[in-house]
């Protein structure tokens, strides 16, 4: 059965309009912090992309071990499009990381357990995306991206517990408990935003893996013969 | 020194654009690569 392509793409429109709001609550409505002012307005992006990146990569193992279980070709298409999104939400992460590292650390990077094994998680991953683009059985493919995928993933409670394990320039995690009432609800909508957004999208580009495989597969089309009679082709029992 | 950070409102803008821009971007390629992988398969099956 072919997928449909309507509910992940409602997921995507949500999502993008959750975090138009909380983007804008984030930037226009909450208070400044006392000690960072305006610039901690970045943690309204920032931290929900850390915990949806985290989370896409920890879709992207329970794939890799459901596909190992099952052979199902569908965890397959997940794992890839988890993995993908992973990445891209990690890369983001970095950036804004970045960002916000220049105006409070005055650096723009610091080689910190945090940022250090986020690195690591991303090229773990991304080095798996490069494996899949190299490997041309698809059954070799599937199985080998996730063994990679469930070695890989040692690395993300590595980077959630990071801050407590090790003496970090990075603030520990941020929880209710951590962060101002004030501060709750842009971080909640953006949190839940990037997460419709990201489920809507690797349901999409699990699809556009289900294509590709289907055209690897497929039998070669035969070479096209003269036109023939329906008699004929039937062995004339019509 | 306060050690209050003031403004910063360049670095505010920046990271909220480059999110906008990551996660257009790569929407858009998943869109593209989609309709670009559904129309080789209504060729193929169209032959």
């Amino acid at each position: 059965m072919r997928a449909s392509s309507a509910r992940p793409i409602a997921l995507v429109a949500l999502g993008a309009a959750l975090l138009l709001i909380g983007s804008w609550w984030g930037l226009a409505k909450a208070p400044g912090e006392v000690f960072m002012g305006d610039v901690q307005r970045i943690m309204y992006v920032h931290v929900p992309t850390a915990w949806n990146a985290m989370l896409a990569l920890t879709f992207a193992f329970v794939c890799a071990v459901c596909f190992l279980f099952t052979n199902a070709w569908k965890w397959d298409n997940r794992l890839e499009a988890a993995m993908e999104m992973g990445v891209v939400l990690s890369l983001l992460l970095c950036m804004q990381g970045s960002i916000w590292a220049k105006p409070t650390w005055g650096v723009w990077w610091d080689w910190d357990p945090r940022l250090t094994t986020t690195a690591v998680m991303v090229f773990a991953f991304g080095g798996i995306l490069a494996l899949r683009a190299f490997v041309d059985d698809p059954v070799k493919r599937a199985v080998w991206s996730s063994v990679a995928c469930i070695v890989a993933f040692v690395d993300v409670p590595i980077v959630y517990f990071s801050v407590k394990w090790w003496n970090s320039l990075h603030q520990a995690q941020s929880t209710p408990q951590t962060v101002s009432s004030a501060f709750h609800w842009p971080l909640r909508i953006n949190a839940f935003g990037i997460l419709f957004l990201w489920i809507g999208l690797v349901g999409l580009r699990a699809q556009v893996a289900a294509h590709r495989r289907r055209g690897e597969m497929a039998p070669p089309l035969p070479e096209k013969r003269p036109a023939t009679s329906r008699a004929q082709v039937t062995g004339g029992a019509a | 020194m306060s050690g209050v950070i003031e403004g910063g409102w360049e670095y505010v803008v920046a990271a909220y654009a480059v999110t906008a821009v990551v996660l257009g971007a790569y929407a858009t390629s998943v869109f593209l690569r989609l309709r670009s992988e559904k129309a080789r398969g209504n060729t193929e099956a169209s032959s």
